[in-house]
């Protein structure tokens, strides 16, 4: 396929002008003037802008599916504060409608987390946007999987609702801390294990394999850095501590979420090399959310930390290019030159660093997934729409060919577009 | 015409002279030049000058001598509309929505008040939003600055399908109440049946018979109608078929709608529809009852059994249907959101002037607002916006903003905050900035 003509917003800071894009085996073979192939399928695309396909780091599609009754609520496991043991991907219904609402947003790729009630939500999955009977034809080739934790009001307002603990911030860290102490000592049995097994030292004291525990297991994976830790966190000083916390037991932060102080704490995000996924304007609700700013992301991303715009929502997750746009208005009226090239990233190569598919997806470069959308003006104009949308370079979905719009089974003879078609 | 236009003016800026002359603090303000949506005519126009004086605008038009002692205003480059208006809001009435000490808008049994034992000891229809306006929440400079100078201000339903008196107030620091008891709220939707059974049917049920017993309210002795209404809420209700205001009904589902229009046919109450999800599967019989309906038009999610129908260009299809369309953004932080929801409402088809309309002048006809709100027409309340683009674009901001007449500042929590955090490399604590 070639993709003839677009205005080009890479993903790495660039816009290209007067480009083809040359998609092979559904991977980005060539950009550059006046590329040709005979055989290949031509996009004329004169006038219409091409970005990376979108991607929301912060979604619950498949958890919290609409319609959104008690029969579909699957997001929140609010029976316990830890359970890291419980995955996100065993809860998505792939016949949520809100995944072809969000592909026609332009959305590619999604990380799907468990919800915040709990201090340890459990493990997110990242997902490509692809219509599919299961899950699993949905998970995103190599992606790793996330350790999803949350500071700060949910936690201590649902158990501390029901006398449990956490009740206090102090008992959301004393939480944390213990279970990660409990997985660290987990850790250990299994590595003195594994060494045990390698025959060296005194066969005779081989600890043996502690027994199973998949809550355990999680926070381990996250001590070996196999999976991300994402962080559900609106408050500068509680980020203070849980980037303390991170250091006391050894993981990394892959990003804070929701993230509204970032402003005030973006030198030291930028020198810790944790990303903020935030909000362009959401405020107010709790009392964690008072401080936000409009100006937040493009303060985090002035200050060379990593931005990324999320939705946290079925409503933003069909318009992030919207929601960047407003934080790129605010950074703008706040004095910062930003160009429209810049702001692409924050929904998608910020976004996919934060992901660990960076290497894979998130920018329009050679080598990397042709998971690609074509705008019929500017992105960050209210007016545009997504007109193609691309998935491994394959069109999943043509605002204007009916042929290629999917509909969930839920859709069918249902929903007001289940019964337009 | 022209000349008549001229005479006119100058003798409306010798009354303004004479006006300030007699002591008025401030001369009045001229804007000039810009592309302005005056919202009386189908096009923008280009180039007028707009005098403003004691709140009002004196005049528009292409031949306004500006008086000497005027402030004069460049708008050239930028657009100017009227300020916009939220259609359903709750700004005053809620500080910090999880936390229930500092919400006001809606009355209902909350957990731990034992000493309450029914809906029938709590106010219903007769809740008064008025009473619970809070002038100096946080949420009115966040969402002036982003152009919002108006709002309807509704209480939301908590323990009957009737919320209250909703009231209509601009977002100044002071006196914001512009018209109390605006309109009646309610609610038919599966939200609304937990006092009545968990029947749709029984809250149009609950509302046709609390609507018969307060028409005959003084026919007949105060009977009780089991736990549904006291005679308070029955007395506003009568109040409330008196006063011909209108009946604001958030109301979803086709089938509901029907009975909302058959319950403003059968009492004689204008109805207004708010929400309306699936409004144009109904869009005709809107448009025959002449019943506005308030939407997000990004709310297009099949998110619950009320809303399966929910399109995104339900705007678009009731407005081709001669359906009046005012909009809301169903959040009340970001009411400062209006122009998001209009300008995708024009994306998906709606005309672009009628969704500018949708967040001026319609609303304060459909409500009842000053003459003259939601236009810049001379004699109108000078609710004036000055942005520099297009105003349904999110690149664009709103660069001035004035309601009745006086320049808001540009100032929140908000733009306090970044003022102290914009530069982290301080000198001295941050506190202190």
């Amino acid at each position: 396929m070639l993709i003839v003509g677009a205005n080009v917003l890479t993903g790495t800071g660039e816009k290209l002008e007067g480009v083809t894009v040359h998609v092979v085996g559904g991977r980005i073979a060539a950009i550059g003037p006046g590329l040709d192939d005979p055989d290949a399928h031509v996009v004329e695309a004169d006038g219409l802008w091409l970005t990376p396909g979108i991607i929301d780091v912060h979604s619950h599609l498949g958890n919290y599916p609409a319609p959104a009754i008690d029969s579909n609520s699957d997001g929140n496991e609010m029976t316990a504060p830890n359970t890291a043991n419980v995955w996100a991907e065993h809860s998505v219904w792939p016949q949520d409608p809100q995944f072809p609402m969000a592909l026609a947003g332009g959305v590619t790729t999604l990380q799907v987390l468990p919800g915040s009630a709990n201090l340890f939500g459990g493990r997110g999955v990242t997902l490509k946007n692809v219509p599919s009977r299961t899950v699993q034809a949905m998970k995103y080739p190599g992606a790793p999987q996330s350790l999803k934790m949350a500071c700060g009001e949910n936690p201590k307002r649902v158990y501390g609702t029901r006398n449990q603990s956490p009740s206090t911030r102090m008992g959301n860290i004393a939480g944390f801390r213990s279970a990660w102490a409990e997985a660290s000592s987990y850790r250990h049995k299994l590595a003195a294990n594994a060494d045990g097994n390698k025959g060296e030292g005194n066969a005779g004291a081989d600890p043996g394999l502690p027994e199973r525990d998949l809550g355990l297991e999680t926070l381990a994976g996250a001590l070996d850095g196999e999976l991300l830790v994402h962080i559900h966190c609106y408050r500068v000083d509680e980020m203070a501590i849980m980037i303390d916390l991170a250091k006391e037991f050894g993981y990394r932060i892959a990003a804070f979420h929701h993230a509204v102080e970032s402003y005030k704490y973006a030198d030291v995000l930028a020198r810790e090399g944790i990303c903020s996924a935030m909000w362009a304007d959401w405020w107010g609700f709790k009392l964690e959310l008072f401080d936000a700013i409009n100006e937040n992301v493009a303060l985090v991303d002035q200050a060379g930390a990593c931005a990324i715009v999320h939705s946290d929502s079925a409503r933003g997750i069909q318009r992030l290019n919207q929601e960047a746009a407003k934080a790129l208005a605010a950074g703008r009226r706040a004095g910062f030159d930003i160009s429209d090239a810049e702001a692409i990233r924050w929904i998608t190569s910020n976004a996919a660093r934060a992901l660990g598919i960076e290497k894979d997806t998130g920018s329009i470069e050679v080598g990397k997934a042709a998971d690609l959308v074509l705008w019929d003006a500017n992105p960050f104009s209210i007016y545009a729409r997504a007109q193609q949308v691309y998935i491994d370079g394959f069109l999943y979905y043509d605002r204007n060919d009916p042929e290629r719009f999917p509909l969930t089974d839920f859709d069918l003879e249902q929903t007001a577009r289940g019964r337009q078609l | 015409m022209k000349r008549a236009q001229q005479l006119l003016s100058r003798v409306i800026i010798a009354l303004s002279m004479s006006f300030w002359l007699h002591g008025s603090a401030l001369a009045g303000v001229a804007i000039f030049g810009g592309t302005v949506f005056t919202m009386d005519a189908d096009e923008p126009r280009q180039g007028v000058t707009i005098l403003i004086d004691g709140g009002r605008i004196l005049a528009i038009g292409d031949d306004v001598d500006i008086p000497v002692d005027f402030e004069q205003v460049d708008a050239n480059g930028t657009v100017v509309t009227p300020g916009l208006i939220d259609s359903y809001t709750q700004l005053g009435l809620i500080e910090i929505g999880a936390e229930s000490s500092t919400v006001d808008a809606l009355v209902t049994a909350r957990d731990g008040q034992d000493g309450v034992k029914s809906s029938h000891e709590l106010l219903g229809p007769a809740f008064n939003a008025r009473y619970a306006l809070n002038a100096d929440t946080t949420l009115i400079p966040v969402n002036r600055i982003g152009g919002i100078t108006r709002a309807v201000v509704a209480p939301l339903v908590g323990n009957s399908p009737f919320a209250g008196w909703g009231a209509a107030i601009k977002l100044t620091d002071s006196d914001i109440l512009v018209k109390p008891e605006l309109a009646l709220f309610g609610r038919i939707s599966i939200d609304s049946t937990q006092f009545v059974g968990g029947s749709r049917g029984a809250v149009i049920q609950h509302i046709r018979f609390a609507l018969e017993r307060a028409q005959s309210l003084n026919a007949e002795p105060y009977q009780a109608v089991g736990e549904s209404h006291s005679l308070i809420d029955l007395a506003a209700l009568q109040e409330f078929l008196k006063s011909k205001a209108p009946l604001v009904l958030t109301v979803h589902r086709a089938n509901e709608i029907r009975e909302a229009l058959c319950i403003s046919r059968d009492f004689q109450i204008p109805l207004i529809i708010h929400g309306g999800s699936e409004a144009w599967k109904v869009a005709d019989l809107l448009a025959a009852a002449k019943v506005p309906v308030i939407v997000d038009a990004m709310d297009n999610l099949p998110i619950n059994y009320d809303q399966l129908g929910a399109r995104s260009d339900n705007a678009a299809l009731l407005t081709a249907a001669g359906v009046p369309v005012l909009f809301t953004t169903e959040v009340t932080y970001n009411a400062r959101l209006l122009r998001q929801t209009a300008g995708n409402a024009v994306a998906e088809g709606m005309p672009y002037m009628s969704a500018l309309a949708a967040i001026t002048r319609v609303p304060a006809e459909t409500f009842g607002f000053d003459s003259g709100v939601g236009t810049l027409t001379t004699g109108a309340p000078a609710d004036i916006v000055i942005w520099n683009g297009d105003p349904l674009e999110l690149t664009t901001w709103a660069e001035r903003v004035m309601i009745d007449g006086e320049w808001i500042p540009m100032k929140s929590r908000q733009t306090r905050l970044l003022e102290r955090y914009k530069v982290l490399d301080r000198d001295k604590p941050f506190a202190y900035h």
